[in-house]
């Protein structure tokens, strides 16, 4: 089973690992699409999920399913238990001070908001200024002009190089005494660029602004340490970690998380109740209003043990393997460009073909059982910038292998022919 | 009833090729539309249908009672697609531009393609149908 074969993999943390065995802990992994053998390169949009996460939720269901921080009953202490431990879990996997620092949400996008609304909502005002990057995705800017509408709050936006590197000089020349915030992706779901997060901070501090770091893609393909980084809140996504969707999770520094008013009103989050005043329920509980999503948080950190398990580093070694071959075999291919060539990133291919249009390539491709993601990627922002409409973006999960690599540039080699 | 000739031509065409060879089938539309182009002075975002992943325009044009449509996209698939329904339902008037429904995108039945294509396929019906019937008001 996966549990003795993760126990067996972390004996030697160096040894790259044994990726057909680790594809044998994904069970989608075996399916065949239009009669062929599935080759899934989308893992940036979700990844797939391994067994141990399929299982460990349906065992919760069958076995120990009741709501949390309610009964008083075995059921539900068990439930709140797996809860409270998989907050645990999150909050080791990004090395918080504290549990209580991990919100759990529904996914990135609402970490994003929730900020938006509670700590930006009350602490910002008319003229204050956040600072984003041309590359964000859609759910780290449209939260802010949602604010920009409501406050009267200015939003700038650093530029990035033709390469996909966020300009430094221009990003410090944005910074000044209205900057309150610095809401920037760790790493581009488009161009796979990783930011000098530490960089960033260093510089959003010396000026007395927070820093909101967009993780949805990089925790999946590095290890995260907000304590290092130093950033202020850090937003995640389960369903990219390997995990099931409908759960995220935001971490927020305690003094600020503190600071902040709650999310949503209801269940959960309240103190004391009654029709003249109600209080609120100490960290985290505060904002979790209603039933969570008590299944999913598990399956979630079932999902960051199982990547553990791995072991993160191996993980990224392996991964960026990957990349390196696919630089290589996608840049041989004529005609065929790749937009995003940062010295630091991570297991995203955006491509473009000057043979076809990105929907024909995906067309063609999913016939040959490809799946790969194209299109603006909810960055219509970068793409514009980019001078482009849609990519194709091929991305590397811990599963991927050379062999994918290859499948896709043998169904790019077909749709040469057919549209070339 | 509404002529509608050359739609059950597709209709029937269709019918009759698997999934592979109705792929080429709608390749070839798309590759006969490049002796008859669309001039570039038409792509221009007032004939632009928004919502897909590919660029569509589509022109309309009204000769006494009767809707004319020529329609590009700048992905070789979707102009495929695109002609069939411009075809097809060109030379209507404006009651039976009315009467025409999403059940005749099903009636093609493009089996193979996916769901997001269907859903363009209806979406590009929903504007010839607006286009149409927006003049005739
Ligand atoms: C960089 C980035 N930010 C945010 C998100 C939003 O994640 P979710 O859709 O899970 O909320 C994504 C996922 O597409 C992403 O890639």
């Amino acid at each position: 089973m996966s549990g003795v074969a993760s126990l067996s993999r972390t004996v030697d943390d160096n040894a790259p690992y044994d990726v057909e065995e680790v594809r044998t802990d994904f069970p989608i992994l075996s399916e065949k699409i239009y009669g062929k053998p599935l080759v899934f390169l989308d893992s940036a949009a979700s990844a797939q999920k391994p067994r141990v996460v399929i299982e460990a939720m349906k065992n919760l269901y069958e076995h120990e399913y009741a709501n949390v921080h309610r009964g008083l009953y075995w059921l539900s202490e068990r439930a709140t238990d797996r809860f409270e431990q998989a907050r645990r879990t999150v909050a080791a996997h990004l090395n918080a001070a504290h549990d209580h620092e991990i919100v759990f949400t529904r996914n990135g996008t609402e970490a994003i908001n929730l900020v938006a609304a509670t700590w930006g909502r009350t602490f910002l005002k008319a003229g204050d200024e956040i600072v984003i990057s041309e590359l964000e995705h859609h759910a780290n800017i449209v939260p802010w002009q949602m604010l920009r509408s409501e406050k009267g709050i200015v939003i700038k936006v650093a530029p990035i190089t033709d390469e996909g590197e966020l300009r430094m000089d221009a990003f410090r020349a944005l910074l000044g005494p209205r900057t309150k915030l610095v809401a920037i992706a760790h790493m581009s779901n488009v161009l796979g660029t990783i930011f000098p997060v530490k960089e960033i901070v260093a510089s959003a501090h010396a000026i007395g602004a927070k820093v909101l770091l967009d993780g949805c893609q990089a925790a999946t393909h590095q290890r995260v340490d907000v304590q290092d980084i130093g950033c202020d809140f850090y937003a995640i996504t389960g369903h990219k970690l390997y995990g099931p969707s409908g759960i995220g999770a935001l971490w927020g520094r305690e003094e600020l998380l503190d600071a902040m008013p709650p999310y949503m009103g209801g269940g959960e989050m309240i103190d004391k109740v009654s029709f003249e005043k109600t209080t609120w329920a100490p960290l985290p509980h505060k904002f979790e209003a209603g039933t969570p999503a008590i299944v999913q948080a598990h399956g979630l950190a079932v999902a960051l043990d199982y990547m553990n398990g791995l072991g993160l580093e191996r993980i990224a070694r392996h991964e960026n393997d990957v990349l390196r071959y696919a630089n290589e075999r996608l840049g041989a291919i004529p005609g065929l460009r790749i937009i995003g060539t940062a010295p630091s990133k991570a297991s995203v291919v955006s491509m473009l073909a000057d043979f076809a249009h990105a929907h024909d390539i995906a067309t063609v491709i999913d016939r040959e059982g490809v799946a790969v993601r194209t299109g603006n990627h909810c960055a219509q922002p970068l793409m514009a910038r980019l001078g482009v409409n849609a990519t194709v973006r091929a991305s590397i999960g811990l599963y991927n292998r050379r062999q994918d690599i290859d499948a896709l540039a043998e169904a790019l080699e077909k749709v040469r022919r057919v549209f070339g | 009833m509404a002529n509608l000739e050359k739609f059950e031509e597709f209709v029937d065409n269709l019918s009759q090729l698997d999934d592979e060879t109705r792929f080429e089938y709608i390749l070839d539309l798309a590759r006969k539309h490049r002796h008859d182009p669309f001039p570039a002075s038409d792509m221009t975002p007032e004939h632009e249908m928004h919502g897909c992943q590919a660029k569509v325009w589509i022109v309309h044009e009204q000769r006494g009672d009767m809707h004319y449509f020529r329609g590009h996209s700048d992905a070789a698939i979707v102009n495929g697609l695109v002609t069939m329904m411009t075809d097809s339902f060109s030379g209507l008037t404006s009651r039976e531009i009315a009467e025409l429904s999403i059940d005749h995108v099903r009636k093609l039945n493009l089996g193979s393609l996916t769901m997001q294509r269907q859903v363009g396929m209806m979406a590009m019906l929903k504007y010839i149908k607006k286009l149409g019937l927006a003049q005739a008001a």
